[in-house]
């Protein structure tokens, strides 16, 4: 499926409740969706990237199993953007599902 | 096995390497970096799950996608070669004002420009004298920019802001009653000035605010 858009907002949900690397937030976004929502990970780190520009996500150096991981944690303004996005997407959706459940 | 291994590691590096171009010496470490980490961990998560190295290399290097794709989203948010060369470039040209103080004598030029400006005025030649005036203000405002206190973002948008409106002033009064039919002139003139805008909008997305160089202000 196209996550063309919606991929910043999925990242913010994949580092609302605690810090993650890159890897970790491609994996986890694809096991949420049941696969469902696949796509290329070298398009990750760009939206990650502009995620940390836009002020919406902080990254610093960690480590896992001993080797040298960036993890990326959501800053307050993200946490707000992610609120907004979701009422906004439950709204669509809602009105998406009015129209083609009728049919 | 052992060559079809160096073949998929072959891979990634031109991945790397399709992915990373046109972009800054900093922007390219940035990348190969988060990318290695990356290609490790699913390396070693598909390899967990029973498969072999060589199978583990292709479907890492696989599930990154179109390295073109990459390198344009890479290229909208990372500065390229190009920017990062204007960067230096501005920031070298700030530094060289900023620490010869001699420099500040050009301030010289825009108060004789006021000067004769008044002059022209008070002998009748009002458009001439005005049009002194103005150029002179704005000349001063340009010399003086890197010594003002300009350091937040919305000081920076007033900034440019007073630069047009004053660029579109001088180019009225230059023309007279004729500014529209000679409109062309000021889209020559604008032209640079709007070239060099459209890169600091560039940069200055790419770029957190609290990295932003002094110039990125103007």
């Amino acid at each position: 499926m196209n996550l063309r858009g919606t991929l910043p907002t999925l990242i913010l949900e994949a580092i609302e409740r605690e810090p993650n690397h890159g890897y970790s937030i491609a994996q986890r976004i694809k096991k949420r969706s049941r696969g469902v929502l696949d796509f290329k990970e070298g398009t990750l780190y760009p939206a990650l990237h502009k995620l940390e520009n836009e002020g919406l996500v902080t990254s610093y150096e960690g480590a896992e199993k001993g080797r040298p991981r960036r993890y990326y944690r959501i800053t307050e303004a993200g946490l707000a953007v992610l609120a907004n996005d979701r009422a906004e997407w439950r709204k669509v959706s809602g009105a998406v599902n009015l129209i083609l459940g009728e049919a | 096995m052992t060559n079809l291994k160096m073949e998929n590691s072959a891979a990634l590096e031109a991945w790397l390497k399709q992915a990373t171009h046109h972009l800054s010496a900093a922007s390219v470490s940035k990348v190969r970096t988060e990318i290695q980490e990356h290609y490790e961990s699913a390396l070693e998560y598909a390899q967990g799950g029973g498969a072999t190295a060589e199978e583990a290399d292709c479907a890492a290097v696989a599930a990154l996608g179109d390295a073109k794709a990459a390198s344009r989203q890479y290229r909208k948010v990372l500065l390229t070669s190009g920017e990062a060369r204007l960067l230096r470039e501005a920031s070298w040209e700030i530094r060289a004002v900023c620490s010869r103080p001699w420099l500040r004598w050009l301030f010289l030029i825009p108060v004789a420009g006021l000067c004769a400006g008044i002059a022209f005025t008070e002998h009748g030649e009002t458009q001439t004298g005005w049009l002194l005036l103005l150029g002179m203000a704005g000349l001063s405002l340009l010399l003086a920019a890197p010594f003002l206190p300009i350091y937040t973002p919305a000081r920076g948008r007033l900034f440019r802001c007073v630069r047009w409106a004053w660029l579109v002033a001088v180019l009225a009064l230059a023309c007279g009653p004729n500014f529209l039919a000679q409109s062309w002139m000021f889209f020559v003139l604008a032209w640079p000035i709007a070239w060099v805008e459209w890169t600091q909008i560039s940069l200055r997305r790419k770029l957190p605010v609290a990295e932003w160089p002094k110039q990125l202000y103007l």
